[in-house]
């Protein structure tokens, strides 16, 4: 990590230190460009907050700028005709709560044969269909991609190897991308990491039609650190429920991931759908979501409309029925912290007010699962703040660039 | 906070369309170069980021012309998707450093000047701005 970091601040003291301009009849062969959001969120139930699981922490301002707020820099240098190097550093909050910027793409690319490269370095993990354009909120349509089913993985960056095919049969394209790796998220007093990941991703492109498949299984740890869950934890071993422990926190995970994804754009209309699923046999729940978008281009204007799910299969553990109160209470509220499970209706208007900007402005009607807190957090008092079951109303305004 | 909110709204109003250009666009090479000849498929695969080879072997680099009518012309009539879609594919796949995008040159004379110096370099131009230069004519769409 630390050599990655040192590797990537040389490459990019390289790419400054070289002269942005071309010589005569040649154009540069470092680019350089950047993209970012600045995002507004407020909800009009003023005991949560807004937040995206793994993305974000919980709000301390209202509005709250942080789920969507984000800049980004990147260099990429042209080493040949067939091969370069791209850096990519990115700040925005993170789940532990601080705006360290981080390295989200830094890789080295061969190309191999016509249509056929390899990448080596830290990568994106292509968990969804949008998973390239996750920070690029200038590329989707939204303010950002639906929560119900972006959500179900929270890690996006991969330190490891992929490859890159594409083929065309008549006029339908095809892209092959196999990856190898491994990934880590922060969040306060703990850590998860993804390890041995590999998988199979699949787009296949026909006019105005855009199909993916994704498939992806890794190993899976999570280590919760923090004063309640050692506290919980400590009372589940008292009961002599250790067991269970073992299947909230630790290094012993499998999980596989699932999607399958439609997009539809004629440059009027454009039109969204994926599904995605996460299984995993301990530490987190799994669960399955989808989402719906329509969207209609009137000149710079696209008015849409979003409908998303996030269901429940199945909680990370069970709870012996012979545990001793306050366990099953303490339980069930630590279920109901970990559950995402939602469902809203998203009303937006997207404007392009220049070449590079776009504004945006959605209202999601959104009401968690009775056992969840979908995508809201409590301001104060997790125990006693009913989440679920209610409907929130959240408003979203952002400006987003590339340059 | 607010005046400046105000003063984008009001710059963003005045920000007319570009009106599309009807002119016949000719993608060239220099007359020196490996590349004879050029399908309006390859084209399309080259200037979507999806291949830089063509069958042959041939390393190809497509130049861009500055942001403007004539480029988004250019890709309306090879690809069918209009500006705001060009943007949004081309900012995807550059910012998940899955393509380099074109260099883009500052002008057409600039372009052609690349093309001179590099032989594996490929061009969009308006056809009347070709009609007198010493360039290999690969691809004309109307």
């Amino acid at each position: 990590m630390s050599a990655l970091r040192i590797v990537c601040a040389l490459l990019l003291a390289l790419a400054t230190s070289l002269p942005g301009v071309a010589t005569a009849g040649e154009p540069a062969a470092l680019a350089l460009s950047g993209f970012a959001t600045l995002g507004a969120v407020s909800s009009d139930r003023k005991d949560v907050w807004f937040t995206r699981y793994g993305v974000n922490f919980p709000g301390d301002s209202d509005p709250d700028f942080s789920p969507d707020s984000l800049i980004g820099l990147q260099a990429s240098l042209a080493l040949g005709p067939s091969s370069d190097v791209t850096l990519q550093v990115l700040s925005s909050e993170t789940g532990a709560n601080n705006y360290d910027p981080r390295v989200t793409l830094g890789f080295f690319r061969q190309t191999l044969a016509p249509g056929l490269a390899v990448r080596v370095g830290r990568l994106r993990v292509p968990f969804f269909m949008l998973s390239d354009s996750l920070y690029i909120n200038y590329a989707n349509p939204w303010v950002r991609p639906p929560v119900e089913v972006y959500s179900l993985n929270p890690f996006n960056d991969l330190d490891g190897i992929d490859a890159l095919y594409h083929a065309r049969f008549g006029a339908t394209d095809l892209e092959l991308h196999p990856y190898y790796g491994s990934g880590r998220i922060p969040f306060p007093d703990g850590k998860a990491r993804l390890r041995e990941t590999w998988g199979m991703n699949m787009v296949v492109t026909h006019g105005d039609f855009a199909l993916h498949l994704g498939h992806g299984d890794g190993r899976f740890s999570l280590q919760r650190g923090d004063v309640q869950f050692q506290r919980f934890a400590a009372a589940l071993q008292g009961a002599g429920l250790g067991g269970v422990v073992e299947d909230l926190s630790g290094t012993r995970g499998k999980t596989a991931f699932d999607s399958v994804g439609l997009q539809w754009d004629d440059g009027t209309w454009q039109v969204v759908g994926e599904y995605a699923r996460r299984r995993a046999n301990r530490y987190v729940v799994s669960a399955h979501g989808w989402y719906v978008s329509a969207g209609r281009r009137y000149g710079a204007l696209t008015p849409y409309l979003v409908f998303a799910r996030q269901h429940l299969e199945r909680p990370m553990a069970r709870l012996p029925a012979t545990a001793p109160e306050p366990l099953p209470t303490v339980w069930e509220a630590f279920l109901r912290s970990r559950n995402n499970a939602q469902r809203s209706l998203t009303a937006g208007l997207r404007w392009d007010v220049a070449r590079n900007a776009a504004l945006k402005g959605e209202l999601s009607h959104a009401r968690p699962d009775r056992d969840a807190w979908g995508s809201y957090f409590p301001r104060s008092d997790p125990l006693g703040t009913r989440v679920g079951g209610r409907a929130i109303n959240t408003l979203s305004v952002s400006v987003d660039v590339t340059f | 906070m607010k005046r400046a909110l105000i003063s984008l709204l009001a710059a963003a109003a005045l920000i007319t369309p570009a009106r599309p250009a009807a002119a016949e666009t000719v993608i060239v090479c220099a007359p020196h170069s490996p590349i004879t000849a050029l399908t309006r498929n390859e084209a399309e695969q080259l200037y979507l980021g999806r291949t830089r080879k063509l069958a042959g072997g041939i390393a190809v680099t497509p130049v861009d012309l500055p942001a403007g009518a004539a480029r988004d012309h250019f890709y309306r009539q090879l690809t069918g998707k209009n500006p705001g879609q060009i943007r949004a594919y081309w900012s995807r796949l550059v910012f998940t450093g899955r393509a380099l995008p074109p260099p883009e040159a500052a002008s057409a004379a600039e372009a052609l000047a690349w093309l001179d110096a590099n032989p594996d370099f490929i061009a969009y131009l308006p056809a009347q701005e070709v009609a007198t230069r010493n360039v290999r004519v690969l691809l004309r769409l109307p």
